[in-house]
């Protein structure tokens, strides 16, 4: 029942956004313009480097895979932001009674509402795979390959799952997805995403180190630029892996409690 | 400064097993909220609703598993989808056995005569298409209780009878299933309705079968008087007549000699109370264009329960 709710949430999901065949061509080429768009912006800092301190160990990565790290990442949250926003149309459309009507479990609708969003950052991955053809000067360091691939992996599931949370307080209020311009320049800054994060001010850290983007940014980078091997980034990975959990369970309760408050104070359609 | 409403207050009725009933009001009555209350997508302040012994409050999900919601005014369906495709998330979505999924959303949309144009967008579907589709929905999980929130809502006559057709006699007859109904097309609920219940400023006014309702009412006898040159000091001064019990004015469309016709429905103890009014009107210099007499009507109920005398 579960996994049922999650997939036909996930594709339904998809299908709504992908409705046309004219929106299939602009998921495909606007991540391509992107592609483009960050191989002109960085080729000038070709052969450029960059220092990142981590656990006391200090990598030289290279300052265009360091960017394009960066910019790929920030897209994937912004992208589980709107995960939150997706509930906040269902609201417009009058079809989030619909779906709350049902007995259908309300985790598997947040989990498949926020997969869907990242089935759609697959694109992104896209433009950073012609980007990186494109751009060859990038200096790619892996010395451990199975590192990186949990650091991908954690970094996608901790996003997903604070998507998850972020959609809840759109079923929760109308004025959810204010959320979404509320975080995007404070978790830019905050998560080292232009820069590394030791040029942040001390009492700012605190702050970073709640965001999943941060050991995200910092495991991707260092396993894939850095030749970190798993011991190196083992804190960041373990960061994640708490997040994940936490954020999931916060979601079930979270979720629970919007529900209730939203049929309480009559919010689950706009007008 | 925020201003409490009380949506409704102290409503209490039952609604038994395969029975068709019907919550009928005004705009702004309570209709809607009774229904998202035992739907249980509104959570009361105060008080208990019970659907099939579940608790709506303590357990949603029980009463979810066995009702379903049909409104009226093409919400609750997504466009961009396929009428097909619809009706297959919503059985996902309760859980529908796999194996009976493609049988039950065919049969679903045959029913509806949607079969054509089951692979289209909904978004490409009329209003009437769109409304059967919504019917559909509310099947999808061939629920044990089903609420019809003004479900005919901007249809066309044709569509909106076969409709009514539908539900009175598939639904309820055929399949046994528990219907409430909320409308304020009297028509409708007198075609359909095994009992009605009046609510008005949320609160149930009356409850019982139509004509025992009828049957009940203060005064057996309306006349109805359509009216020029009606004023307000005639209809205060036939309100104050001994054998006018109520005096409704509706609005009605239409014109006499260039002249407003206004509508009135009085409601007189008996019959040979009607030449008193007719003089009464007369005197007071109101020109009757025509009159009829007749035993009360739902909508004379309505009129009654939710009306100002």
């Amino acid at each position: 029942m579960f996994a049922r709710v999650v997939l036909a949430e996930a594709v339904k999901s998809l299908r709504v956004y992908f409705f046309s065949a004219r929106t299939f061509f602009w998921a495909l080429a606007l991540p391509l313009g992107n592609g483009l768009y960050l191989y002109f912006l960085y080729l000038p800092f070709a052969k450029n480097s960059v220092n990142l301190q981590f656990n006391s160990g200090t990598y030289t990565l290279d300052l265009v895979g360091f960017t394009i790290v960066g910019q790929l990442l920030y897209s994937f949250f912004t992208m589980m932001l709107l995960a939150g926003a997706s509930f906040d149309s269902e609201r417009w459309q009058g079809t989030l009674e619909a779906v709350l009507l049902s007995p259908a479990n309300r985790v598997a609708i947040l989990l498949g509402g926020a997969l869907a969003n990242a089935v759609n950052y697959m694109w992104m991955l896209i433009a950073l795979v012609l980007s990186w053809i494109a751009i060859i000067h990038v200096n790619i360091r892996v010395t451990d390959y199975f590192a990186l691939v949990l650091s991908l992996v954690l970094s996608y599931l901790a996003m997903v799952t604070l998507g998850m949370c972020l959609e809840t307080a759109d079923i929760y209020s109308k004025r959810g997805s204010i959320l979404t311009g509320w975080l995007q320049e404070p978790v830019m800054f905050l998560s080292g995403q232009v820069f590394p994060l030791q040029s942040m001010p001390g009492f700012l850290l605190p702050f970073s180190y709640l965001l999943p983007l941060t050991f995200g940014l910092m495991a991707v980078r260092l396993t894939l630029l850095g030749g970190a091997s798993m011991l190196n980034v083992a804190t960041a990975l373990a960061a994640l892996a708490s997040m994940v959990i936490i954020f999931f369970t916060l979601s079930m309760l979270l979720a629970n409690y919007a529900e209730k408050r939203a049929k309480q104070k009559a919010t689950l359609t706009e007008f | 400064m925020t201003t409490v409403i009380r949506a409704l207050d102290r409503v209490d009725f039952e609604i038994q097993d395969g029975e068709l009933f019907g919550l009928l009001g005004p705009n702004g009555a309570g209709k809607t909220t009774t229904v998202k209350i035992l739907c249980t997508l509104l959570e009361p302040t105060g008080g208990h609703a019970f659907v099939k012994g579940y608790d709506v409050v303590k357990q949603g999900e029980c009463v979810r598993k066995i009702v379903n919601m049909v409104a009226g005014g093409e919400r609750m369906l997504y466009y961009r989808l396929t009428g097909r495709e619809n009706l297959k998330y919503f059985a996902d979505l309760y859980d529908v056995p796999r194996r009976e999924v493609t049988a039950r959303v065919n049969g679903l949309l045959g029913l509806m005569g949607l079969s054509d144009r089951a692979d289209d967008e909904v978004e490409k579907y009329s209003k009437g298409m769109r409304q059967r589709l919504q019917v559909c929905r509310g099947l999808i999980n061939d629920p044990e209780v089903l609420f019809l929130d003004e479900p005919t809502l901007g249809l066309d006559i044709n569509i909106a009878k076969d409709l009514r057709s539908f539900i009175r006699e598939k639904v309820v007859r055929e399949q046994g299933k528990t219907v409430l109904l909320t409308t304020h097309y009297m028509y409708e609920a007198e075609e359909m309705c095994d009992r009605v219940g009046f609510i008005s400023k949320g609160k149930l006014v009356a409850i019982g079968r139509p004509d025992e309702l009828k049957r009940n009412m203060p005064s057996g006898f309306s006349v109805e008087i359509l009216v020029t040159q009606l004023t307000d000091e005639a209809i205060s001064s036939l309100r104050r007549l001994e054998i006018v019990k109520k005096v409704i004015t509706t609005d009605y469309e239409g014109e006499v000699e260039g002249e407003k016709v206004d509508r009135l429905i009085v409601n007189v103890a008996n019959e040979k109370a009607v030449p008193q009014v007719l003089g009464h009107m007369a005197a007071e210099h109101c020109r009757v264009v025509s009159f009829n007499l007749r035993g009360p009507t739902l909508e004379d109920l309505f009129m009654f329960y939710t009306g100002d005398r």
